[in-house]
């Protein structure tokens, strides 16, 4: 078992470093079916894990492997471990399952492209991060992970690395996830200092010792990085731009694992954040702003992969919202459901980008129901998940995290009413995207440009993969129906033990009234964009407002970068001018001067040296006479 | 012990050496330089032999030897030098020799 989760962890790791060193020996194909395989090898392992787990008691299910001593500084031992246990391995299945089909779709994606070996080694980079992030038994491995994705997410963002736009998406995403690298770093160090270790057994047994201003720093700490990787507000304004990345990166960084990691974090140290749980209120209202903020800025937006993307951000706000409130496997639960029915939606716009000669515009679409109506199922499918309708997968996750929410005090009901508008909300965005793009006739711009796909082996590696994501939306949710079927809950049992257990009748109303709310949603989409009854409703403010985002770029520009270029531009003009190259030449030319002046004692005259010499020696000796007398 | 007071020996050793000092400063020929560098070195061994004869000590006599042997070596340099200056047509002129010069 462990041999296979090690397995799980090197083979993606493994195929990137043989595209990279093959370079040009292998056909850009081969290098695509390389890191599929390896992510497939990869899945198959982790399901050998899996199967394995579960055959042994619940209270013996976690394992700690240590390869060496990978770092040593004084009392602090940091090993190369790996832990595997159901939270691990449930990740390892979401991470390599779905990667897995995002990479397989990658070969018909990227076909054609100029430099689809890179693209490959940094997909399986990518993998082999993430799980790494997922796997490692130590605080620091799992930095290390955080890091590596980061690492990963910028090379992919900025793939395109002819366009301006992609290269400043990419320094942006890179920046803000430093950002939260540096809190976790932070929140580590102050944990090395109270505990010596990093470990997380013995860090979680001795974390009650902690107590006080300390604990509250370190899960704050910890949670800045959560908050960075995972979009959340303040630090969300990345992701949008990060979308700037081919859209099959956009789907399985940006929407499938690596921005739920944050949500990983949180189920994962929760011994941590329990001593603090003024930080998990925190992590909670933060998701419950940013699901709400992201629903409704998502609603103006008009590229197609940027309202995925604000939908993104609202979902993880859910996964917050659950695991902030503790109740953790409804989290972990909507992790997986979304993992599939947003990288369905994002392999589905993939689609329709790519049969409309790259065009995200989705004013410029419509009507495409009819010349693609295979893709227009799937993603009728993501849309009806993701606004959470039954007996698709989102109903199962989202409901059970929001009637967990409803169990958790005054705070907890204020912020499922958050979610429940959230609902109406996810539903009325994904739904006008459908109908703008899919609903009524042809737009003349489509008309034109519509290149059908074939049935090349490109085009069939795109279908089938899709057509794979399409089922695991639908069926992925029955594998837990609380309160009635809960083997998730039980799987996760030992690692992460829920606070708050919602009864059948929270249950039974919270589920009426947000599919009541979702089919609402879909109802006023229909309404206003495909039946056109009503007309867009204009605010010109809101408006300007929301297609601002809420102006947080223009914040940030003020707040930081500008100070920050102010301060740069001033201490070069004052400081660095003046005071350091200033410096710099009046020395040397004082230098200069100095030796011009001491050359003249130079005459090149023998007879000066040798009466310098002697009247030298004369001088001293009267000089020793005078003072001996 | 006969012989006069080392105290002539040290006022012949005093003049010696000032005539070849002043031989090195004044003339401009690097023969003569030379020369006047022979004289100096010599002055100062009649003043260690004098001190060996005044205190009955030989070591004063062996530096002289000692002395005599650097003499040498460094007149062969120095000639040598000035032979290679003359083939080259280089003016025997120390004043003119000046190339070095800051």
């Amino acid at each position: 078992m462990i041999t296979s989760a090690w397995i799980c962890l090197l083979s993606p790791l493994g195929a990137s470093a043989l595209i990279t060193l093959a370079g040009t020996r292998i056909s850009r194909r081969a290098a695509g079916y390389l890191a599929t395989l390896s992510v497939l090898v990869s899945f198959v392992v982790a399901l050998i894990t899996f199967f394995r787990l579960v055959d042994q008691p619940a209270e013996e299910r976690s394992h700690v492997s240590t390869l060496w001593t990978w770092l040593t500084a004084g009392d602090l031992d940091v090993g190369l471990s790996i832990l595997v246990d159901p939270l691990s391995v449930f990740m390892m299945l979401v991470v390599s399952g779905v990667g897995f089909l995002i990479v397989a779709y990658s070969i018909g994606y990227m076909d054609g492209d100029d430099e689809e070996r890179r693209y490959f080694a940094y997909m399986a980079l990518f993998v082999f991060s993430m799980l790494l992030l997922v796997q490692s038994g130590d605080l620091l491995i799992l930095l290390a992970g955080w890091g590596l994705v980061g690492l990963c997410s910028y090379l992919l963002i900025g793939y395109h690395q002819e366009r301006p736009q992609a290269i400043a998406a990419a320094k942006k995403a890179f920046i803000m996830n430093a950002l939260g690298d540096a809190t976790m770093a932070l929140a580590l160090f102050l944990l090395i200092q109270r505990l010596g270790t990093l470990e997380y057994g013995a860090v979680f047994e001795g974390i009650d010792g902690v107590g006080g201003w300390a604990i509250t720093l370190v899960a704050l700490g910890l949670l800045g990085g959560a908050v960075a990787k995972s979009a959340q507000i303040p630090l969300h304004t990345w992701l949008p731009d990060a979308m700037e990345g081919p859209t099959p990166v956009s789907a399985l960084i940006h929407a499938a694992t690596m921005v739920t990691a944050g949500v990983y974090m949180l189920v994962r140290l929760s011994p941590i954040f329990e001593q603090a749980p003024r930080i998990q209120d925190l992590a909670a209202g933060l998701g419950a702003i940013t699901l709400l903020v992201a629903g409704v800025v998502a609603l103006v937006q008009t590229d197609i992969k940027r309202v995925i993307a604000y939908s993104t951000m609202s979902q993880i706000g859910y996964m917050f919202l659950g695991a902030g409130l503790t109740t953790y496997p409804n989290a972990m639960f909507h992790l997986m459901t979304h993992a599939f029915f947003k990288a369905l939606l994002f392999l589905g716009a993939g689609i329709v980008i790519h049969s409309l000669v790259a065009e995200q515009d989705i004013r410029r679409m419509g009507g495409l129901a009819r010349v693609l109506p295979k893709t227009y199922t799937a993603m009728i499918v993501g849309a009806l998940a993701l606004a959470g309708i039954p007996p698709l997968s989102g109903f199962f996750s989202k409901d059970a995290l929001l009637a967990a929410a409803l169990d958790a005090g005054a705070y907890g009901v204020l912020l499922w009413v958050v979610g429940l508008i959230g609902t109406f909300l996810t539903a009325l965005y994904a739904f006008r995207m459908i109908f703008i793009v899919f609903g009524g006739d042809p737009s003349p711009f489509v008309r034109e440009h519509l290149h059908r796909p074939g049935h090349t082996i490109p085009a069939l590696w795109m279908a089938w993969t899709v057509g794979a994501l399409t089922v695991l939306s639908v069926i992925g949710g029955w594998i837990q129906f609380s309160p009635f079927w809960h083997p998730l809950t039980d799987f996760l049992e030992p690692v992460a033990v829920p606070g708050i257990e919602p009864s059948g009748v929270e249950e039974v109303v919270t589920s009426v009234l947000a599919v009541a709310l979702g089919i609402a949603g879909i109802a006023v989409a229909w309404w206003i964009y495909s039946a056109r009854r009503a007309e867009v409703p204009r605010w010109e403010l809101g408006q300007r407002v929301l297609e601002h985002k809420l102006y947080f770029d223009e914040l940030y520009d003020a707040v930081f970068y500008r100070p920050a270029v102010w301060l740069a531009t001033a201490t070069s003009r004052f400081v660095e001018g003046p005071l350091i190259a200033g410096s710099i030449r009046e020395l040397t030319e004082g230098t200069r001067l100095l030796a011009t002046r001491l050359s003249d004692v130079q005459t090149g005259l023998l007879r000066t040296y040798a009466l310098a010499l002697g009247g030298g020696a004369a001088i001293l000796t009267l000089v020793f006479l005078v003072v001996r007398a | 012990m006969n012989g006069p007071d080392v105290s002539w020996y040290l006022t012949l050793s005093s003049f010696l050496f000032a005539v070849g000092a002043l031989g090195v400063l004044i003339r401009r020929n690097p023969l003569i330089v030379l020369l006047s560098l022979e004289i100096m070195l010599n002055s100062a061994n009649l003043a260690l032999i004098g001190f060996a004869r005044h205190l009955g000590d030989t070591g004063g006599q062996i530096f002289a030897l000692a002395v005599m042997a650097v003499a040498a070596s460094e007149v062969v340099v120095g000639l040598g030098l000035v032979v290679a200056l003359n083939r080259s047509r280089v003016p025997l002129d120390v004043d003119r020799l000046s190339t070095l010069r800051g």
